[in-house]
């Protein structure tokens, strides 16, 4: 097909009318079929967000209603897209790094781990050094916390309880605080790459790092006591958006929400990377599959996260950060001021990247959200030749449609809140 | 713990099956390094879908696509399953183990035709393939037949092309003021 025929950008002249003819076509839907007999006239259709506070100016989701009662919910997501897949196709293996992280904003880190890997597959690469693979186990752990705060927060605020907002951030600083002393960036650090990490920790970070595995499970324990057995957070959240086991896998759920529904699903456990195999720690399991069952699996998994760091922090091993091959990481500046083949390096390096032999593969790792997977392909070429997502977060969403009818319209905001989407990564 | 092994005789004792249903659809089976797959074009994938499904495949894990410009078949839409084991499942439909489940995993490459691409719609069976096609839709003008509500999901409903295609460039047309004042659009250069 040439360019001409696809009319890029150019708005064709049905557009509007088929526009119209969609926007009557989603309430046409009706995945639930107690739907069905509810007499059409009777029913309200409300068009919840994108300015909605809980929908995080994000997400609108067209809700038809029979009274308070929610019939069909169909959300509406791409005002988010960037581009991303695309950018990756045209970066190099290396600077794709950036970009990528910026798909799921709050674990920016899982996203690199998760594209690093799967580089990494695809060239071979086996001998990432044990230094680089406990710190990228430590601060994926960090992340999946500092992810699961902001969760806390929002979802907190979200059923009114305005005041955990500030204690969950206030521990996620600390975190950030971290990532910005190792890495020198609070958000999107770009430190994991395709062969070890950027640069080595700075002196003192295992004072740091000592300091809040110390002061952590106190301030997660007070949380727990403010909210694990509250009378209004259980009354906003059990048996709220409930969803079987069977229904679960059907709707791809994966992560927090699929074990929520009693399926002890992991990829750290069931296809373990950067030595995860190593690390004990437990699957938090729930058997409700409610909003409050998937609040208490995520609650349980800070725990989990906190444990595998502090084991990480203990077998903490000397020596490099990245594998010595000069094609693939560049070297020291101190070595480039009198090698002249390390300065070539260098140049190579920086100017036209290095080839990733021709493939494909998929590689996963458990993103705070779930099985967050990458389909990579190589051409052979020192570009990507695609990068497919498998969000997790998309698939948490779509379940929308399925966990929402039947349940009112003020829970529709918990359930929401519950499934933890994240619309960078949605959207991407 | 997870036994390689054994998870890939689970996919392995499936691929002579499948090459028996799909018949002239089969192109090949390959065992990568990360799972085993099987290539084929899009007539038999219904009877491959009826035959995961029968298999413990409950989990359409992912539904993503590749273009693979210059080459011909020029699109490759890739299925991603997990199998699931509910033998424990208690009869209301939830499990009650805590024993760290190990899915295998495996994959599909469909290739459709490079000038109308349509492949058979996987929604009835899997609903979480809905979303997925839409965006491969989206993404690649990809046709899935028989999908309930084939729309596009990120890009705006009134927008053309297929963004994702390796001959939409990446900046979009290229607009540029001529000395008269006007805005001309000039064809974009295509990166390879």
């Amino acid at each position: 097909m040439t360019i001409e025929d696809t009319e890029i950008g150019r708005t064709d002249s049905t557009a509007k009318e088929v526009r119209k003819r969609d926007d009557l076509r989603i309430f046409a839907l009706a995945p639930d079929p107690e739907a069905a007999t509810v007499d059409e006239r009777d029913t309200l259709v409300l068009s919840m967000g994108p300015q909605h506070p809980s929908t995080h100016g994000v997400l609108r989701v067209m809700l038809r209603l029979d009274g308070e009662t929610v019939l069909t919910a169909e959300p509406e997501i791409g005002y988010l897209h960037t581009g991303i897949e695309k950018q990756c196709e045209n970066l190099f293996w290396q600077q794709a790094i950036t970009v990528v992280e910026r798909a799921d904003y709050l674990a920016p880190l899982l996203n690199g781990l998760c594209y690093v890997l799967a580089a990494e597959r695809l060239l071979g690469i086996k001998d990432v050094p044990p230094r680089a693979q406990v710190l990228r186990v430590m601060f994926a752990e960090l992340t999946r916390i500092a992810s699961h705060l902001v969760w806390l927060g929002t979802h907190a605020m979200d059923l009114g309880a305005q005041s955990i907002f500030m204690y969950a951030f206030e521990m996620r600083e600390r975190i950030l605080d971290i990532m910005e002393f190792v890495t020198g960036a609070r958000m999107h650090q770009s430190w994991f790459r395709i062969g070890g990490l950027a640069i080595d920790v700075p002196k003192g970070f295992l004072a740091k790092m000592d300091d809040f595995i110390a002061r952590f499970p106190t301030r997660l324990a007070d949380m727990r006591r403010i909210l694990e057995k509250n009378v209004i957070i259980m009354d906003r959240l059990v048996g709220v958006g409930a969803i079987s086991a069977s229904d679960a896998i059907a709707w791809g759920l994966t992560g927090p929400n699929l074990r929520a529904s009693g399926i002890a699903y992991d990829v750290r456990k069931a296809y373990p990377y950067s030595g995860y195999e190593q690390y004990d720690f437990d699957v938090c399991v729930a058997s409700g599959g409610d909003c409050y069952a998937r609040f208490v699996v995520r609650l349980n998994e800070m725990q989990q996260a906190w444990r595998i760091i502090k084991q990480a922090c203990e077998r903490f091993p000397d020596g490099p950060v990245a594998i010595a091959d000069r094609k693939i990481i560049p070297p020291p500046k101190t070595e480039i001021q009198h090698s002249m083949e390390a300065l070539i390096h260098h140049f190579k390096l920086v100017s036209s990247g290095f080839n990733v032999p021709e493939g494909h593969v998929y590689q996963s790792v458990e993103s705070p959200r779930g099985e967050l997977g990458m389909y990579v392909t190589s051409a052979g070429g020192n570009k990507p030749w695609r990068v497919r997502w498998r969000p997790p977060s998309f698939y948490n969403l779509q379940a929308l449609r399925k966990l929402a009818p039947r349940n009112l319209v003020a829970d529709v905001v918990a359930i929401i809140g519950s499934l933890d989407p994240v619309f960078g990564e949605v959207d991407r | 713990m997870p036994d390689a092994t054994a998870l890939r005789a689970q996919t392995a004792a499936l691929l002579p099956q499948l090459t028996q249903t799909l018949g002239a659809d089969f192109l090949e089976a390959v065992s990568s390094e990360d799972m085993d797959e099987v290539a084929m074009l899009p007539g038999g994938l219904p009877a491959a879908a009826e035959l995961l499904l029968a298999n413990g495949f409950t989990m359409l894990l992912d539904i993503g696509c590749t273009d693979h410009l210059p080459l011909t078949p020029r699109f490759e839409v890739s299925y991603h399953f997990l199998k699931f084991d509910l033998e424990t499942n208690a009869p209301d439909g939830r499990i009650n183990s805590t024993a760290p489940q190990v899915p295998a995993r495996f994959r599909l490459r469909v290739f459709p035709d490079d000038l109308d691409p349509h492949v058979p719609s996987l929604a009835k069976l899997w609903p979480s393939a809905d979303w997925a096609e839409r965006e491969v839709w989206d993404f690649f003008g990809v046709r899935f037949d028989g999908h309930p509500d084939l729309r596009r999901i990120l890009m705006p409903d009134d927008w053309a092309g297929h963004p994702l295609r390796k001959d939409y460039p990446l900046r979009g047309l290229d607009r540029r003021f001529t000395p008269g004042g006007r805005v001309g659009e000039v064809p974009p250069v295509i990166t390879k």
